[in-house]
């Protein structure tokens, strides 16, 4: 575990916190480690990500920086447009989300893991985009496009604007109101993203390097080789980090964690109860059947989707039979990594990645499988060569 | 299992409706055989044979409950007898999920039940029948649990319109 900063003062300067994940892609790219790096670069304002397959060093450079209003998801990307990363090496920059979305990917031969470089960044949780701007105007009483950066620290939600003013609202006081995070964030477990090569963040750097280094978990061998190249080539200088900032990390880890229980018993407590089940139609029969949240969903993968099929779900009835959502809901919610993409995606606004996590929640009680932790835990129901043994 | 989807006319009493899978090598030969043994069992279920227990998708359960099913039986062979040597331990972990996933969408899991039948056991097969049947009684109609989307009231929706009535 080390405190990491890049060497040039125009990377340090652009970057969130040292720069350090910048000038880590920029020379595996110069390196010839990576053919390119998936980096979400900022469009019109920061309330816009744009998902960007960067091959040169000026493309990765402009990316410099983090957002927070932009819900992308790196992972389908890779399969939709980079072929799976089968012949190509590249670099990601992943939220937790992200990471487990590949490592399913992989699980499922979707994305060949061999030749992705994860690098993982702290994430507290993302706004949408279009309700943050609201959320600006209303609670902090400033211009959306006054803003120039925010960041999520010890519960509250900072805005820093052009001319210099700091304003700060506690992310509960926010929540209650229906704003802040993503519906989905506040649910979210998983702050660190340890499944990825390199963990990267701001969580545990304290003293004189507070707010201008990055602390850096190495997680894995490709991680380590990452690191290396850019030691090597002079990009990034690490020092290791004191025993301090890795508890602070830890603790901050746990304090969060908390915060989600609360959160998750919260909103699953809508479908609790008796008539479960009418109370989950009476969500899902808002549902007209554009199959957003099969076509965003990291986990669909199949060429030919069960739900097309006539005997499953008859074409053309509004709105669509139960089969749909059941069988949605069953194929996904084993492994889903409640990325929430589904949710965003939903046209008719049907809380899809609450209710698919909430039944995720009830089968780990009998699979106990964490979705996207490590590539070691088998999927459930896949098959197993002891089965004979037994 | 379009029998199944006969309703049933209101002014008769309800009777349950039982929809059994029978993996063609073990459990269907079962039921034959009590058949030919002139065993008396209730006569509510609706037999249908699958290949293999490994046959099993388990949106075909999940389609069964829609279709007015009260309990779904799952038969299978003994573990070590199947035909295709693996196919009743991939129906036993689809099994042990959806006993999981039926609660959370709020089915009653006992509901669905897997028993393993072998080809001899023709009394075993009598037995579950019978004992099936009761505990159906016991749970009562699937309506209870799905409300508006049980098989009978989801047809009789209002709210029901075509892709092509709306475009209209």
């Amino acid at each position: 575990m080390y405190y990491g900063r890049a060497t040039d003062q125009l990377t340090q300067e652009r970057g969130e916190c040292g720069g350090l994940i910048t000038a880590t892609l920029i020379s595996a790219l110069e390196q010839n480690l990576v053919d390119g790096a998936l980096i979400v670069k900022q469009g019109e304002s920061i309330y816009d990500g744009i998902p960007f397959f960067a091959t040169t060093k000026e493309e990765i450079a402009e990316a410099a920086g983090s957002l927070h209003c932009a819900p992308t998801l790196s992972a389908k990307a890779i399969k939709n447009y980079l072929g799976g990363a089968r012949d190509t090496r590249i670099a990601v920059t992943c939220k937790p989300c992200d990471a487990r979305a590949i490592i399913e990917m992989a699980k499922r031969n979707q994305i060949n893991l061999d030749n992705v470089y994860m690098v993982g960044v702290n994430c507290g949780g993302t706004m949408p985009p279009v309700p943050a701007r609201e959320m600006i105007r209303q609670f902090y009483e400033i211009d959306p496009d006054d803003v120039v950066k925010e960041e999520i620290a010890k519960g509250k939600l900072i805005v820093l604007t052009k001319d210099g003013q700091h304003k700060e609202v506690s992310i509960d006081s926010l929540e209650e109101e229906g704003y802040g995070r993503r519906k989905n964030c506040q649910r979210c477990e998983f702050f660190i993203p340890r499944m990825a090569d390199i963990a990267c963040g701001n969580w545990g750097v304290i003293g004189p390097d507070a707010g201008e280094a990055t602390f850096v978990e190495v997680l894995t061998d490709k991680g380590q080789k990452l690191i290396d190249t850019a030691k090597a080539a002079g990009a990034i200088t690490l020092t290791n980090a004191p025993p301090e900032g890795i508890a602070l990390r830890e603790k901050l880890d746990g304090i969060m964690v908390k915060m989600v229980r609360k959160s998750m018993a919260a909103q699953f407590a809508k479908f609790d109860g008796d008539n479960k089940f009418e109370k989950l139609f009476e969500q899902f029969d808002k549902c007209i059947l554009c199959r957003n949240c099969i076509i965003n969903c990291p986990i669909c993968y199949c060429e030919e989707c069960f739900t097309k099929k006539d005997f499953v779900v008859k074409k053309n009835v509004l709105p669509p039979e139960p089969m749909f959502h059941l069988t949605r809901l069953l194929h996904i919610a084993p492994s889903c990594v409640d990325c929430g993409q589904c949710e965003d995606g939903c046209p008719a606004e049907i809380p899809i990645s609450t209710i698919t996590h909430m039944v995720q929640t009830e089968l780990q009680k009998t699979t106990g499988y964490v979705p996207g932790r490590s590539m070691d835990d088998p999927i459930p129901l896949a098959y197993r060569d002891d089965w004979l043994e037994v | 299992m379009s029998q199944l989807e006969v309703t049933q006319s209101t002014e008769q009493k309800w009777e349950p409706r039982i929809l059994t899978f029978c993996c063609n090598w073990c459990s269907y030969a079962g039921a034959d055989g009590a058949g030919t043994a002139r065993m008396q069992y209730a006569p509510n279920a609706r037999v249908i044979r699958v290949m293999c227990s490994g046959r099993m998708n388990p949106a075909f359960i999940i389609k069964g409950f829609l279709s007015g099913a009260d309990i779904v039986m799952m038969l299978g062979c003994h573990f070590g007898d199947c035909h295709y040597l693996k196919g009743n331990y991939a129906c036993n972990a689809r099994m042990t999920l959806l006993k999981a996933y039926l609660p959370a969408i709020g089915i009653n899991p006992e509901r669905l039940y897997w028993a393993q039948i072998s080809a001899s056991e023709g009394i075993k097969f009598q037995e579950t029948m019978n004992k099936i049947v009761k505990k159906a009684r016991e749970l009562g109609p699937i309506a209870n649990e799905l409300g508006v989307h049980a098989h009978g009231a989801r047809q009789n929706r209002t709210v029901q319109a075509t892709v092509e009535d709306i475009c209209d």
